[in-house]
């Protein structure tokens, strides 16, 4: 961890507003980034970060130094983009909202008339999303972290408190799911 | 040579999950098959859709994460802010109800001899204060036995709607629900105005959760409790609700026992 940064966080946890304003300006374009993957929506995303950032900084002396501040930082988000994920589907399920409503997290994709091309484009992306949606939030965020995050197996099983054969089968899964919504467009899944 | 799965192939795309030889038989036969490559492509065609679906920060995520959180972690007493800093310790060191009966005691104790000295000179009575922290007390003890009666209910509502899958049992589950909606949120602002924010804080918290128990469709299904479980586990909503319970008991056990002995 940089001597910079270890400072930082000194002053943050003497309590002092400015250290931690500096540790959100610091970190959170790339805990967004992560929990946007992992939620498909960036009000989601935000509400994740700001909840992982306000548990960080409430248990900073917790925080003991041996793996760096950001890997620590990465795995609160994670998973308190975990637990966006699955509050909105409890919510969903236990309160749905009409037909059309921003319950699916990604947004349709454009149906105004437009060339054939584009259209077939338009139809596979929905079904990429409506794929997307049927993921399980472990199955996508393990792929996220995998995939876009670019984090080994072993990292991924630390993060989401997984073992290995669970882990690798949650990506596995996801990777169907996503052949499965590319190979059958426009088929209801 | 073991058959490669897609599973296989999928470790392999990231060369992670697989020993050294397997990597190298893999590769091999991509070089002699021209149908594992193709399930290979196919592969890699389905994840390189899912690299359309990013997203950048807007420039002001930074200070509107900060509006949000610098007041809760004031609240939280974790910032010592130049101008509320004295606030904020005299309130953190308030909170605990131990040391709030103690400055509750001091303070009578402070107000009982300025009022006697005044009174004492001109008339011979009992200090009012006395009386008035005696009837706080017990307005605090009501509090606490009504806030711990309906985290008990709302504690029962959760469990019956996460481990049940009787029609009848949910449908009075979900009146529960919606009669707890309302007292939670007039306790709420009971404990606000007691002072005791951390509870109120808490109260609010549970309120979507009783809200969507409350307008659940007569026909929830085994995904939604599954749901509600997860939910409840990754949130430690159960724990944190018998934790309070348990507080608020016991702080109400103490306040009757300190009042038994005050009136021996």
């Amino acid at each position: 961890m940089a001597d910079d940064e270890t400072r930082w966080i000194a002053r943050a946890r003497a309590g002092e507003a400015a250290a931690f304003r500096h540790l959100v300006d610091v970190h959170g374009a790339v805990l967004f980034r992560v929990c946007f993957r992992i939620t498909g929506d960036r009000a989601l995303a935000e509400d994740a970060v700001q909840e992982a950032l306000l548990s960080a900084f409430r248990h900073l002396a917790d925080f003991d130094g041996r793996s760096a501040f950001s890997t620590w930082l990465y795995r609160i988000a994670v998973n308190a983009a975990l637990v966006q994920v699955r509050k909105r589907r409890y919510l969903e399920v236990a309160w749905p909202q009409g037909e059309g409503d921003a319950a699916v997290p990604f947004d349709a994709a454009d149906e105004s008339p437009t060339p054939d091309r584009h259209a077939m484009s338009a139809e596979i992306s929905r079904d990429v999303d409506a794929e997307l949606a049927r993921m399980t939030p472990v199955e996508r965020a393990a792929f996220v972290l995998r995939h876009q995050e670019g984090r080994s197996i072993e990292e991924i099983c630390a993060v989401l408190s997984l073992n290995v054969s669970s882990a690798k089968h949650a990506i596995f899964r996801a990777v169907r799911k996503l052949r499965a919504a590319l190979e059958a467009p426009g088929e209801p899944a | 040579m073991n058959p490669i799965t897609d599973d296989d192939l999928v470790l392999y795309r990231y060369r992670d999950g697989l020993d050294a030889a397997r990597i190298e038989q893999i590769a091999a036969a991509l070089a002699e098959s021209p149908a594992l490559r193709e399930r290979y492509a196919a592969i890699e065609r389905a994840i390189a859709n899912f690299d359309s679906q990013d997203v950048e920060p807007d420039p002001d995520l930074g200070s509107r994460l900060w509006r949000r959180l610098s007041p809760q972690l004031e609240e939280a007493g974790v910032i010592v802010s130049s101008s509320r800093g004295m606030l904020e310790h005299l309130r953190s060191w308030l909170a605990p109800p131990q040391a709030r009966f103690a400055f509750a005691a001091m303070a009578t104790v402070l107000v009982a001899i300025g009022v006697g000295f005044v009174v004492g000179r001109q008339t011979v009575t009992a200090p009012p204060q006395v009386a008035s922290n005696e009837v706080e007390a017990a307005a605090a003890r009501v509090l606490e036995a009504y806030v711990a009666a309906n985290l008990r209910a709302t504690e029962g509502v959760l469990l019956t709607a996460s481990n049940s899958g009787d029609a009848s049992l949910l449908e009075g589950n979900r009146e529960l629900a919606q009669s707890l909606v309302e007292s939670n949120r007039l306790y709420a602002i009971a404990a606000v105005r007691a002072g005791n924010t951390q509870l109120a804080a808490f109260l609010r918290q549970l309120e979507p959760v009783l809200l969507s128990l409350a307008n659940q469709p007569g026909t929830a299904t085994i995904q939604s409790s599954e749901d509600l479980r997860h939910f409840l586990d990754s949130t430690d909503l159960l724990f944190q609700v018998r934790t309070i319970e348990a507080r608020l008991d016991r702080t109400g056990k103490r306040r009757a026992d300190h009042d038994g002995d005050s009136r021996i």
